[in-house]
């Protein structure tokens, strides 16, 4: 490959590639309180994300005893929900509660 | 992670809790994708892996973050977060001699610890004789940066890689199978299990570039299974984005990355080439990505108390090799693909024999979607394995590259799950081909005599 160096220097081209910038976006505002509200705990398909999950789930049970546990379970890695055939389950699912907990496990 | 993100989209606050394996990687994911100040937890090592400290331990030192990752008021920048600003590096990015040059590329995380050639004007004004594309085409954008791949960044990182123009047509059609959805290259850039990609080479382009499908396919010392390879490398690392141990989490890392490139031994094949197998016409030229963990040689297996002798003592050695309902390619020597094919075995049938007689783990696998979950024993899609023959004439070795689960993932492009799958994209060829062959086909490696 001639590099067509001069005098032993070399300019050289960036290898780094170009991409377009993504809008960014706030998330959203958090609760005042949680003793009664309905919080969901999402976990993805890895074998500890249930064990971590049930765990999280039985603390907050005793920390907050008036507060629902809602669960929803996903079996595909790096998916967003709702773009895929779950879409309107997991819409609902994300509707009917206050706050949530994720767990990716490995 | 991005399921966290669609919570917060659909107004709902949020905690995510991930492994510390992934620290760096869940911001730099949170942030291309636009969220930046997702609240994440990062806990110690899961049990998963079956150590250190119980469950219980691990949550509750991380329980009281949790509840306040959900009730503390968001900060200024949790609710508008400024832009970033992004690196647009100029075109010519440094100048200085050889040293330096690597130097420079090295410490920008732009090369993979071997010198690189430098990416000169006049470097990649040669290599980009080899494709009658042009220079700005955006053949794909690699995730997880969504890096463009321009043509001309193909041609920069071929040249930083060693390759020649003649392996430009190979890399495009590479980088198209990079892009597919089917390919799991979305799951597997970052993945703890580190697995690089596997390209298999087939039609007459092998012959013309000098692919080694023969003595020491996997071996160093030959410039296209090298250089294509180590260029498809760079091309992840800067155009895709994926940083070692920030996007690339392998924990322990896999030398493949570096370069795993075959081309099928065609010549000394029984049988169709894979090319043909996937659709393709025998004259057509095609590039085949997959994912395996590692290469195994089975051969320790094959002679121990074998049951059979013959095709059956092969077939029963392919069979126990297999440990999981994953994909799965076997590299078979000529002889052993000869010996098979001489009582009757064909493809087809061979990998019915592997996906009946595959010594799986029992048990059932749990599969979940949704609310439910439910549970499927493992079984072996024939169509989750691949054959190719390739190696010395002479072989009769049987090499086993497992690779990762069959279960259907996530399409951007179909926004629904589909099948993964080995992806064959055919091999574009310049109009000037044969002049280019002529040129760099004789670049060949003319040992010392002693």
């Amino acid at each position: 490959m001639n590099t067509g160096e001069l005098n032993g220097q070399y300019e050289v081209i960036s290898p780094w590639a170009e991409v377009d910038p993504v809008p960014l976006r706030g998330i959203s505002p958090r609760l005042t309180e949680l003793p009664d509200k309905k919080i969901g705990i999402f976990r993805n398909f890895k074998p500890a994300a249930e064990e971590i999950a049930v765990t999280i789930e039985g603390m907050l049970k005793e920390r907050f005893p008036a507060a629902e546990i809602s669960w929803y379970h996903s079996n595909g890695p790096n998916v967003l929900e709702t773009e895929t055939e779950h879409k309107a389950e997991f819409e609902d699912w994300v509707k009917g509660i206050d706050a949530a907990v994720t767990v990716i496990g490995d | 992670m991005y399921t966290t993100i669609a919570i917060e989209d659909l107004g709902k606050p949020s905690v995510m809790l991930t492994d510390q394996d992934f620290i760096r990687d869940s911001g730099s994911a949170a942030s291309s994708r636009g969220m930046p100040g997702l609240r994440v937890i990062h806990v110690p090592k899961s049990s998963g892996s079956g150590v250190m400290e119980k469950t219980e331990t691990r949550i509750a030192k991380v329980f009281d973050d949790i509840i306040t990752m959900l009730t503390e008021p968001l900060t200024a920048e949790e609710q508008s977060p400024k832009p970033m600003e992004l690196e647009k590096p100029s075109r010519i990015i440094f100048k200085g001699d050889l040293e330096d040059v690597n130097r420079f590329l090295y410490r920008r995380g732009w090369a993979d610890g071997l010198p690189v050639i430098p990416p000169t004007e006049k470097a990649v004004d040669e290599m980009l004789t080899g494709t009658d594309l042009d220079p700005a085409h955006i053949v794909a954008e690699l995730l997880p940066r969504k890096g463009k791949a321009t043509v001309e960044k193909i041609a920069v990182n071929a040249v930083m890689a060693g390759a020649l123009p003649t392996h430009m047509p190979v890399l495009i059609a590479a980088v198209q199978a990079l892009s597919e959805p089917a390919s799991r290259y979305d799951s597997v850039h970052d993945n703890l299990g580190s697995w690089p990609p596997f390209w298999i080479i087939n039609g007459p382009v092998r012959n013309d570039i000098r692919v080694n499908c023969g003595v020491g396919i996997f071996s160093p010392g030959d410039i296209a299974n090298a250089a294509i390879g180590r260029a498809m490398g760079l091309i992840i690392r800067n155009i895709g984005g994926v940083r070692k141990g920030i996007e690339d989490a392998g924990e322990i890392g896999n030398p493949g990355k570096y370069s795993l490139v075959l081309g099928e031994h065609e010549e000394e094949s029984p049988w169709d080439p894979l090319h043909m197998e996937r659709g393709f016409e025998r004259e057509d030229s095609t590039v085949t990505l997959s994912f395996p963990r590692m290469l195994t040689d089975t051969m320790a297996s094959f002679f121990i108390e074998p049951k059979a002798t013959g095709a059956g003592r092969i077939l029963d050695t392919m069979a126990g090799a297999v440990q999981a309902a994953n994909f799965t390619s076997f590299v078979l020597g000529p002889l052993t693909a000869k010996s098979l094919c001489k009582d009757g075995w064909t493809k087809e049938k061979i990998k019915e024999f592997i996906s009946t007689n595959a010594d799986l783990p029992s048990g059932p696998a749990p599969v979940s979607t949704g609310h439910s979950t439910t549970h499927q024993r493992p079984t072996l899609d024939p169509d989750g394995i691949l054959i190719v023959v390739a190696g010395a004439s002479n072989s009769a070795s049987i090499h086993l590259l497992p690779g990762e689960r069959i279960a259907p993932s996530y399409s951007p492009i179909t926004k629904k799950f589909e099948p993964h799958n080995f992806i064959t994209k055919k091999v574009e060829l310049p109009k000037n081909w044969d002049e280019l062959v002529k040129k760099y086909r004789n670049i060949v490696p003319v040992y010392a005599k002693y």
